[in-house]
């Protein structure tokens, strides 16, 4: 039995950033495979994993789709010893002075982000945030031994370490979107010893916070007749209580909008709302900006639907959430899977 | 190979009217390759080699499109208003002279006939083809222009509007002249509306279904006085590209072209291009996926009418993809 919250802090530990998720997809590979029957690594890395139904062939597929990339930065110059560098993915500069990292170079080293004096900004810029474009890493090596150690395009992770806050709570970067790995296999667990019709293919998708590359390739791959993109959503928080936010380990969204097919929310909703696990409804007016965006509009399009598990300070190195939602959303697909009837595509109505 | 890529520079087409310059390519690809044919969208894919033993499908990708404008409406005295047909700027207006795919050449003017030193917003601009009153002039609403300025050879760099990409297109059917025996089955892709959207690239890479995909295109260079910083220059070799802001390309693809590179002992650069794409961006997301690189020519100027190259590195371009593509091809494992 996996122990989620041991797996989620070990994965949060590991490197992964979007094109290169393969240490963490190692760590979730092995923990999947004793709850599925194979596993594929697609051609672009994305980890596909199949676990059979029950059912008699040709069996209904649903596809739960988690990204697994983290985002980070990139060195782009290598000056005197101090390196330069960009983002992948969306990184708020006003965070990063201060910040311990890691430099994914010849070997990994040690680095510290650091902000230039004043003195050598451009005098408007003196009294604002720093942008990261005059933002550097200090590895504390000479320039020759920077020089010789590290190269453009090599990988800067964030090393800070997860931490445990009283009542459940986690903290640490790339809770987006490794919390939703972490529910995705709770979910495994859960249908471990359960007799669903419906054939799973759990995915930890590559490079979403880029291209979303795995939500348009994996379905391809799958063709399933189902899919959720399981993602992290805004929690309130300071300066954060509008509808788009809500209350953190209070229970998973539901998404409502262009990229969630109604049928196949009002069939999650009513799972939900039997089993009493508290959902909100989710407003997404112009997209969800999540795998769902791709995944929907694959080859002859796929019914979609999105879950979210609210998270404060996203795209920081200071991620928020609570296990219990990682729990709530595991349970929720879990048990929608295990009453998920062979004719469900058939009986699936547009809106009533 | 400066005759071709003069011709091709020398050729009008703007995004989605590539006509012209895939005659050229036609030509200039005569007898080279196994199958040639053109899709809906208008890419030319020219077919070589036939899968061997442990061979791959290979796409390679070159647009053939260059930025330009349109025309969105002709006043009472004969001035043309437009707007723009891919990444042009506003910068670059003033002054210029532009070409429209029926021959009529023009001149850009703007509202205000006292600039100095600042470049009018596009909806302040017009071009005037010299014509008095609507019913005279030559051009109508949709009407499609690129820019005009003469190629210049200035020995080991070249100048020209649409660089981007047709020294790519150069590079490309000069690699197809030079490859002999090959276990890979390749696909030279001449693609279409690059420049608004990566999108020819999109119908191509499905249609081909790669098992590789390398874009051949243009990036930027931090070598000029005070410009942004960017650890690429003229003349030090073709890059190997690690990222842009629209894609990775696959790490397993950028170790393979480093060693390839390496053990030819032809030089190159790492690139990280902070605003930009190629087509690399389509074909990687096509299908089930598909493990991209892409090499770029440094170029000085992109999306100005005098976009400039460096000769050796276009030379170099073309060595290093005809190293990559004569072997079998390995991708190891992070």
């Amino acid at each position: 039995m996996t122990d989620i919250k041991q797996f989620l802090n070990e994965l949060l530990s590991l490197p992964g950033l979007s094109a290169y998720e393969g240490p963490a997809r190692e760590h979730i590979a092995s923990t999947w495979k004793p709850l599925v029957d194979e596993m594929q690594v697609s051609p672009i890395g994305s980890l596909h994993a199949l676990k059979k139904g029950f059912g008699s062939e040709p069996r209904p597929r649903i596809l739960l789709a988690a990204h697994m990339d983290a985002i980070g930065m990139m060195v782009t110059g290598v000056t005197d010893g101090f390196l330069s560098f960009t983002e992948i993915g969306g990184i708020d500069p006003r965070l990063l002075p201060g910040l311990r990292v890691t430099v994914h170079a010849k070997r990994n080293l040690p680095g510290i982000i650091v902000m230039p004096r004043d003195a050598l900004l451009p005098e408007r810029k003196s009294e604002t945030p720093v942008e990261m474009k005059y933002l550097f890493i200090d590895l504390g090596l000479s320039a020759a031994e920077t020089a010789e150690l590290v190269q453009i395009g090599d990988l800067v992770s964030f090393a800070q370490e997860p931490m445990e806050l009283p009542n459940g709570i986690i903290t640490g970067h790339s809770l987006d979107n490794r919390a939703s790995v972490a529910a995705v296999t709770a979910c495994l667990e859960e249908l471990h010893n359960v007799q669903h019709a419906w054939d799973v293919w759990a995915v930890a998708t590559a490079q979403e916070e880029e291209t979303l590359g795995g939500g348009f390739t994996a379905p391809f791959a799958i063709r399933p007749d189902l899919a959720v993109a399981i993602d992290v959503t805004f929690a309130k928080g300071p300066g954060a209580s509008d509808w788009r936010t809500f209350p953190l380990g209070k229970g998973v969204s539901l998404g409502i909008g262009s990229n969630v097919h109604p049928g196949f929310f009002k069939a999650v909703k009513e799972v939900a709302d039997k089993l009493d696990i508290p959902v909100h409804n989710e407003l997404m007016p112009r997209g969800s900006g999540t795998d769902a965006l791709a995944m929907q509009i694959v080859a002859d399009g796929i019914t979609t639907l999105v879950i979210g598990i609210p998270l404060r300070y996203m795209h920081t190195p200071v991620e928020m959430v609570a296990m219990k939602d990682i729990q709530r959303a595991g349970h929720l697909l879990a048990s929608f899977i295990a009453t998920l009837p062979v004719d469900f595509m058939q009986n699936l109505k547009w809106d009533d | 190979m400066k005759e071709l890529i003069r011709s091709l520079v020398e050729a009008t087409g703007p995004s989605g009217y590539e006509t012209q310059v895939r005659e050229l390519v036609q030509t200039s690809i005569t007898g080279l390759a196994d199958e040639v044919k053109v899709d809906a969208l208008g890419n030319l894919i020219a077919r070589k080699g036939k899968l061997k033993e442990g061979g791959k499908r290979v796409m390679l990708s070159a647009h053939m499109d260059e930025i330009g404008l349109i025309a969105t409406f002709v006043d009472d005295n004969g001035f043309i208003r437009f707007t723009a047909n891919g990444g042009v700027f506003p910068v670059y207006l003033l002054g210029s002279r532009v070409r429209f795919l029926n021959g009529v050449e023009g001149v850009i003017g703007a509202e205000s006939n006292n600039l100095r030193d600042q470049a009018p917003a596009m909806d302040k601009c017009f071009i005037d083809v010299g014509a008095k009153d609507r019913l005279g002039c030559p051009v109508s609403v949709g009407d499609m222009a690129v820019f005009v300025r003469p190629y210049l050879d200035l020995g080991d760099r070249l100048v020209s509007k649409a660089l981007d990409d047709r020294v790519g297109v150069a590079i490309l059917v000069e690699a197809l002249k030079q490859l002999q025996d090959t276990p890979n089955e390749l696909y030279f892709v001449f693609s279409t509306q690059e420049e608004v959207g990566t999108r020819g690239a999109i119908t191509a890479a499905y249609a081909v279904d790669p098992e590789l995909g390398i874009a051949l295109d243009v990036t930027k260079t931090g070598d000029t006085p005070k410009c942004d910083k960017m650890e690429v220059t003229l003349g030090k070799g073709p890059t190997v590209k690690v990222r842009d802001s629209g894609m990775l390309s696959d790490p397993r693809v950028v170790r393979w072209m480093r060693k390839t590179a390496e053990k030819a002992g032809i030089p190159y650069q790492l690139e990280v291009l902070e605003a930009g794409s190629t087509d690399a961006r389509s074909i990687q997301v096509t299908r089930a996926g598909v493990p991209v690189g892409v090499i770029s020519i440094p170029c000085r100027y992109v999306h100005s009418p005098s976009e400039m190259v460096d000769y050796q590195d276009v030379v170099n371009s073309v060595k290093l993809l005809v190293a990559l593509l004569s072997e079998r091809i390995v991708l190891e494992q992070q």
